[in-house]
């Protein structure tokens, strides 16, 4: 009777103390992680600098004839920390915005278009036009059991410019 | 071949449109995979096995495309598009279509005049 009793507790602690553990964790490693990428992120861009990408159809300053234009793409998945996640839940009671969702977005968007640039870089092209992104939802990759990830595919047309 | 995602090609003319080339893929995610990804969710950050897999699907599905064009007799597909489809839980459908067309180089006359309007 007593034993089980303590089972119960044990259970019980246990029931409380790993989603807590996790959040503590998901605390430390997440704002890590984020503010890594985000550092890296500003690195990446301030290299790319002079690359210019646009989504227009056409080829801004002119395309040189003999360098053939390509596609070219850059893809992430990405996911979020089990904090904003069960922060984002909380929110979702009351409905408005979901800030902690919006940096996962963010970074995304700006990791798969860094991807496509540099792929545009590394094959010796200095522009990127009609760029188009796309937000995949992959099958049971999103909604399923609270885990949150999104994948973000960004293509376009890679070119070298007139005027670099 | 020369795959672009505009309507036209730097540098080159299209003299003849061939029509509409496709490729695709379905790939489903595995375990191994989806336990790395269990332990993503909870520290957050890239989850890099589903990136190389979304990046090899792809480039499946274009080589799919190239050589659909190949055979019929293209040397260029413009106007690509990609599409994600979801057709059951844990697999996708990547699929990527465009216009096969056979293109030459542009004469330098037609390209001066071009320059000058």
């Amino acid at each position: 009777m007593l034993a089980s009793a303590q089972g119960n507790s044990l259970i019980n602690l246990l029931d409380f103390s790993i989603p807590a553990f996790l959040i503590i964790l998901a605390f430390i490693t997440g704002r890590y992680i984020e503010r890594r990428h985000f550092r890296n992120l500003a690195q990446r861009e301030q290299q790319l600098s002079d690359m210019i990408i646009s989504d227009v159809k056409t080829f801004p300053n002119g395309a040189q004839p003999h360098k053939k234009a390509e596609l070219v793409m850059g893809q992430v998945v990405i996911a979020t920390d089990y904090l904003k996640t069960f922060l984002a839940g909380l929110k979702k009671i009351f409905g408005g915005e979901l800030k902690s969702y919006e940096t996962l977005m963010e970074r995304a968007r700006r990791e798969a278009l860094l991807r496509m640039q540099e792929d545009a870089r590394s094959r010796g092209y200095n522009a990127v036009c009609n760029v188009r992104l796309s937000f995949a939802d992959i099958g049971g990759m999103s909604g399923t059991k609270g885990s949150v990830m999104v994948e973000i595919f960004a293509f376009g047309t890679a070119y070298c410019r007139l005027d670099a | 071949m020369i795959i672009v995602n505009t309507e036209s090609i730097p540098g080159l003319r299209i003299r003849q449109m061939i029509g509409l080339v496709q490729g695709n893929t379905i790939r489903a995610k595995h375990l191994g995979r989806d336990i790395a990804a269990g332990l993503k969710n909870i520290v957050g950050g890239e989850l890099k096995g589903y990136t190389e897999l979304l990046t090899e699907a792809r480039r499946q599905a274009v080589e799919r495309m190239i050589a659909q064009a190949q055979q019929l007799g293209a040397n260029g597909v413009v106007n690509v598009r990609f599409s994600t489809s979801a057709i059951t839980q844990g697999a996708a459908e990547l699929y990527v279509y465009g216009t096969a067309v056979i293109v030459e180089p542009e004469q330098a006359g037609v390209q001066e005049a071009n320059h000058v309007s």
